[in-house]
């Protein structure tokens, strides 16, 4: 970590000088191992393939599971009886050691997995043998918040999409990793950045945007498989109206405490700056086929701390979206903290299922995990909060406003629920949800937007030295709110969680633990030292008959858990 | 966090023992051609950026993209500093360019600091309460915008992060005056013998 050191790919065009900045940062490695010829068994990845994807035991097509994104893994060979003989079957090693938060793809026994800087890997996903490696090279500017993560890519057709540091999409030859087209989705100089996992649908690629921490302007946008024609735009900020209806209390009722004069008065004086007012996209969006419908959360306004000059709700900041599949235009929204001044925003990803609505009777919903720590649960046609769930780690003195010299409040700015994936049992009707308790405390530091090319937090958050941080795997009744059990782990919990139908959990800790618990009870069944924070989201899979359980023990740049360059693949003997 | 603290506590030992082994250097040998403009910054900063003056920073291995927006931020009067060549104001967007590359490209150094160890351990203790790598990088090593700071001089640091709470440095979005705001003098001493002591 400490030897790190920056390497410059020289590039002269135009007889300017530039240095490939990312690239600077890069841990430049030379390859060692050999590629052998992809395996025969890979064919295109179709249209009712991805649609199936939650019951497809074999394949594991979409980073979060499927387009429910429940990330539950239909398949019960590794189950609760037998989960405690799980052995590796081999450890595939990258040449990358930096935070890893790749959710890895596996189609037909070929496994898709990233690294930090925009590295993928196609590997045997029986033996771990590589095929190939794509090193994406990385443009001039790139200008991103938390490390230079990647989580994961998309499939489609024979495909493999992945958005990068320098704001582009690339899509790849699945069979070869030779580039068939990129597109630039947004301008890097001014604070875009891409580290999500795309999702294939349709016929299009839907991605968003990182960049809240700079003053941009967020977006989900559609671009054809074929050729990464722009299709359509969804703005996360709209042209007009991001004021909102001057809300006072959040989703929970909780009064936050606004002056909402004085930002009236504000905005009659200004109202240009929706241009800048952040409201980035973290997470894969979900797809409903049936009311072809795109849902999403959008991230904080920008800037984080400073609410002063940006007056309103700022929607549709801290938000559950539905968009038009079709066509991108709006459907619904619910804004779950108007006028956020703690970064508490909404990342991680939603999910598609059901639960009993309000009137008793099961309903589809879409949920989200909450930095606040906070399941919510909204009714998936209408947007409208049904429940929300009992609060997962400690809240205390919400919302008490940020000052300059440091105001406490629990949870902290990382939640809650960070971008980590939350995953779902449908037969329990359970979520189950990777939590952080960081004490911190929340300053605001008046700033003016500074272009685009500097973080513009307005102000800071700290740990509070004194205070023990530590983490909480939880299970939330979907039916209720209620909390069904907890698991308190040393450390915050970062990366994600999968359910599988074997009845079990898996999640990772950052001491480098990867463990399963029983879904019903959270009994600890089995766990494995990884050797480096496991922070990632994990998959499972079937080949020739096998269940495969696979996660990515990198570090986490974020949280600082120790850096490592590994995807460990697990079996029963 | 415990696997933090011993793995942390096994690197200050190693990067104190390290530094306190390593004579400075003589001045390596640049890479590549300077540019022209760039010997205007030799005076203080070398010609690869190694400066041997704690007063003045090491720009060799600095990120490009932190010097070009420093340089820009001279030029525009956003950021000031009286021994700054006044010639910074007739720099070109493509001078800027060229020595922001010029400067990234170079070989950092050792400075030749002698840490105090009882002051390196408790400035790592602040940098993880005051969450200084989740924009530096792990390691301080700096990412895009954001310094490298590891192996910069502790007199330079000092002196930035008390510039940064006292405001007479403003041009970092809010971002640093808000953090160094609630630093105390010792902290700010402590921070500095810290990342001067990483490589």
């Amino acid at each position: 970590m400490f030897n790190r050191r920056t390497i410059l790919m020289a590039a002269v065009a135009g007889g300017i000088a530039m240095s490939s900045q990312a690239g600077a940062q890069e841990v430049g490695m030379s390859s060692t191992t050999t590629a052998t010829p992809m395996a025969s068994s890979l064919v295109p990845v179709t249209d009712a393939m991805l649609r199936g994807a939650g019951t497809d035991a074999k394949n594991w097509l979409h980073s979060n599971g499927s387009y429910a994104q429940t990330r539950y893994y239909p398949g019960a060979q590794i189950n609760t009886r037998n989960v405690g003989k799980l052995k590796p079957a081999f450890v595939f090693q990258t040449d990358m050691l930096e935070s890893m938060e790749t959710a890895p793809i596996v189609v037909d026994g070929v496994m898709f997995l990233t690294t930090s800087y925009n590295h993928v890997f196609a590997i045997n996903a029986v033996t771990g043998e590589e095929y190939w490696e794509y090193k994406h090279k990385m443009g001039p500017i790139t200008t991103y918040c938390c490390g230079p993560n990647n989580r994961g890519v998309a499939v489609a057709g024979g495909r493999v999409f992945m958005g990068t540091l320098d704001a582009k999409l690339v899509a790849l030859d699945a069979r070869t990793g030779k580039v068939d087209w990129e597109a630039q989705i947004a301008d890097p100089d001014k604070g875009y950045s891409e580290t999500m996992a795309p999702v294939a649908v349709d016929g299009k690629v839907l991605i968003g945007t990182n960049g809240g921490e700079y003053g941009i302007r967020g977006f989900v946008k559609a671009y054809d498989q074929n050729d990464g024609k722009l299709l359509w735009t969804f703005n996360t900020i709209p042209d007009k109206g991001q004021e909102g209806v001057w809300a006072t209390k959040d989703a929970t009722g909780r009064d936050m405490h606004r002056d909402i004069d004085a930002e009236k008065a504000a905005l009659a004086k200004d109202s240009s700056f929706y241009q800048t007012l952040g409201g980035g996209v973290w997470m894969a969006p979900a797809v409903d086929l049936k009311t072809r419908t795109v849902y999403f959360v959008v991230g904080n306004p920008s800037p984080d701390l400073y609410g002063a000059i940006r007056p309103g709700d700022n929607l549709y900041t801290d938000s559950m979206v539905a968009v038009d599949l079709d066509h991108g235009t709006y459907k619904w929204h619910y804004q779950y903290i108007a006028h956020d001044v703690w970064d508490l925003d909404a990342v991680s990803a939603v999910i598609l299922t059901e639960a009993k609505g309000v009137n008793g009777k099961m309903v589809e919903v879409a949920i989200h995990g909450g930095k606040t720590g906070h399941v919510y649960v909204n009714d998936r046609a209408t947007g409208k909060l049904i429940r929300f769930s009992e609060a997962m780690i400690p809240q205390e003195n919400m919302w008490t406003l940020p000052t300059a010299q440091g105001a406490r409040m629990l949870p902290g700015a990382n939640g809650g629920v960070e971008w980590s994936p939350m995953a779902v049992n449908p037969k329990l009707h359970m979520v189950y949800a990777a939590n952080l308790h960081q004490p911190m405390t929340y300053q605001v530091e008046a700033a003016a937007y500074p272009g685009g090319s500097k973080l513009w937090l307005g102000g800071s958050f700290k740990t509070i030295a004194s205070e023990q941080q530590w983490g909480r795997l939880v299970a939330v009744n979907l039916d209720s709110g209620k909390i069904a059990w907890g698991v308190k782990t040393p450390q915050p919990l970062i990366g994600g969680v999968l359910a599988t139908a074997g009845d079990l959990v898996f999640n990772g800790e950052g001491n480098g633990w990867f463990k399963a618990y029983d879904a019903r009870s959270g009994k600890e069944l089995w766990k494995y030292s990884c050797g480096a924070g496991v922070n990632a989201p994990a998959v499972s899979y079937m080949v020739n008959g096998k269940q495969y359980v696979a996660v990515a023990a990198g570090g986490n740049n974020q949280i600082d858990f120790k850096r490592g360059n590994s995807v460990f693949v697990f079996a029963l003997p | 966090m415990n696997s933090r603290i011993s793995h942390h506590a096994r690197l200050t030992v190693l990067l104190a023992l390290s530094a306190l082994a390593a004579p400075v250097s003589a001045q390596p040998a640049p890479v590549g051609t300077p540019p022209e403009k760039a010997q205007a910054c030799a005076a203080c900063h070398t010609i690869t950026g190694n400066s041997t003056n704690p007063a003045y920073p090491v720009l060799a291995g600095q990120t490009f993209r932190y010097l070009y927006l420093q340089l820009q931020d001279f030029k525009a009067g956003r950021r000031y500093h009286p021994s700054t060549d006044p010639s910074v104001a007739t720099l070109s967007s493509d001078d800027i360019l060229a020595l922001a590359q010029w400067f990234s490209a170079q070989k950092p150094e050792p400075t030749g600091f002698m840490p105090d160890p009882v002051k390196v351990a408790a400035g790592r203790k602040k940098a993880d309460e005051v969450l200084c790598a989740m924009c530096h990088h792990g390691g301080f090593t700096g990412q895009n915008e954001v310094p490298r700071v590891a192996g910069q001089h502790y007199a330079y640091v000092k002196k930035q992060l008390e510039d940064f709470r006292a405001k007479r440095r403003t041009n970092d979005a809010g971002n640093m005056t808000s953090v160094a705001s609630t630093l105390t003098d010792a902290d700010i001493d402590n921070l500095a013998q810290y990342v001067a002591n990483l490589n």
